[in-house]
């Protein structure tokens, strides 16, 4: 088989995938039928039962891959709508994706240095809470395996959507401002896509501290991954 | 015809992002960089937008598809976990509440400081 054909299937069966997972979180919206989950399951299991090397797919897989970027680049899109908003709030949105930031970042990386893990999983690790491309990025480039960074980005988004505004509601934490930017700079995509059922202000302060926090964490990680490993 | 129109008009807004993206890419070779060439061209797109002419609804389509359908983009690497699922076995099963706690940390932490901040800011008001 040429490598185009190959390229052309592996686009063809993500896109198919990922429309048919689309279809089955609309049907059962449940956390746990998150379409990026339920695709990425459908077709690993594809690949092994047909005995095709991830390499194969991958031919196609790059294409779709590539978009990455030019997504990234679109956040600048909502950040620059809510850019009003952004000015009427600078503190507590500076400070809260700064802090969360911080947090992310020396949390996951001490937990895992103590428990003795390899630098490649704790490089993995550091930046669960961006947005996947940027944390898969920020993991290249620290060394770490990108497909494990992105597994870790989904626990931190699934689990923060599922338990934080009811962790935050419990301590008394209840201000748009800080549900949108807790969840949103915790949990990203996910995070924001649940914030938005506490209404739309919330929703737009989510979406900005999730690009907020992508910029902030991909500066702080090498930084503190410098000082602290 | 409409919707060849409204095909051709997000894939051009696409390429226009892509343009940003490759020159984020090359700015970051070119400097060294830590940061993300993605994250170089999103900067440089918002500072486009907000000092200079250029206009959202040059790019707001392509926008709004990409970010629609980011999951669908990250489902190839994330595919790439069936090379390192042995990671997981053992010990490496306490990764996942190693994130999840961390997670946890975050949302309280900057959750906390805002409500703070956003609450402060009213009192001085008053």
């Amino acid at each position: 088989m040429n490598s185009l054909f190959l390229g052309l299937l592996g686009v063809i069966g993500t896109l198919i995938a990922y429309m048919g997972a689309l279809y089955i979180y609309q049907k059962y919206p449940y956390p746990i039928l998150l379409p990026v989950f339920v695709a990425t399951v459908a077709i690993a299991i594809t690949l092994i039962l047909f005995h095709i090397p991830y390499d194969a797919y991958m031919q196609g897989g790059k294409w779709i891959d590539w978009l990455l970027g030019p997504a990234v680049v679109a956040l600048a899109y909502p950040l620059y709508n809510q850019w009003e908003m952004v000015k009427k709030y600078p503190f507590p949105l500076l400070a809260g994706v700064g802090i969360g930031s911080l947090l992310g970042i020396t949390t996951g990386l001490l937990l895992a240095k103590w428990l003795h893990f390899d630098h490649q999983v704790i490089y993995s690790l550091i930046p669960k809470n961006s947005t996947t491309p940027v944390a898969m990025e920020i993991t290249e480039s620290l060394g770490g395996i990108a497909p494990m960074a992105t597994v870790f980005v989904m626990i931190a988004g699934i689990g923060g959507a599922i338990t934080g505004p009811a962790i935050l509601k419990r301590l008394g934490i209840t201000h748009f401002l800080a549900i949108g930017i807790g969840v949103g700079s915790a949990s990203h995509a996910i995070g924001t896509s649940k914030v938005m059922e506490y209404g739309v202000l919330a929703g737009a302060v989510s979406t900005v501290a999730m690009s907020l926090s992508a910029v902030v964490i991909s500066i702080l990680s090498p930084i503190l991954t410098n000082i602290l490993m | 015809m409409g919707n060849i129109h409204a095909v051709a008009k997000i894939l051009l807004q696409v390429g226009i992002l892509s343009i940003f993206y490759v020159i984020g890419t090359k700015i970051q070779q070119f400097f060294h960089l830590i940061i993300p060439g993605s994250i170089i061209g999103m900067l440089l797109l918002f500072m486009v937008l907000l000092t200079t002419k250029f206009k959202t609804k040059w790019v707001d389509e392509g926008a709004k598809l990409l970010i629609k359908h980011l999951p669908l983009l990250f489902i190839p690497v994330t595919v790439g976990i069936i090379n390192y699922l042995s990671i997981f076995n053992g010990k490496g099963i306490l990764l996942i509440p190693i994130a999840f706690i961390s997670t946890l940390i975050v949302i309280v932490g900057s959750g906390g400081i805002s409500q703070y901040l956003a609450r402060k800011r009213v009192n001085d008001h008053e």
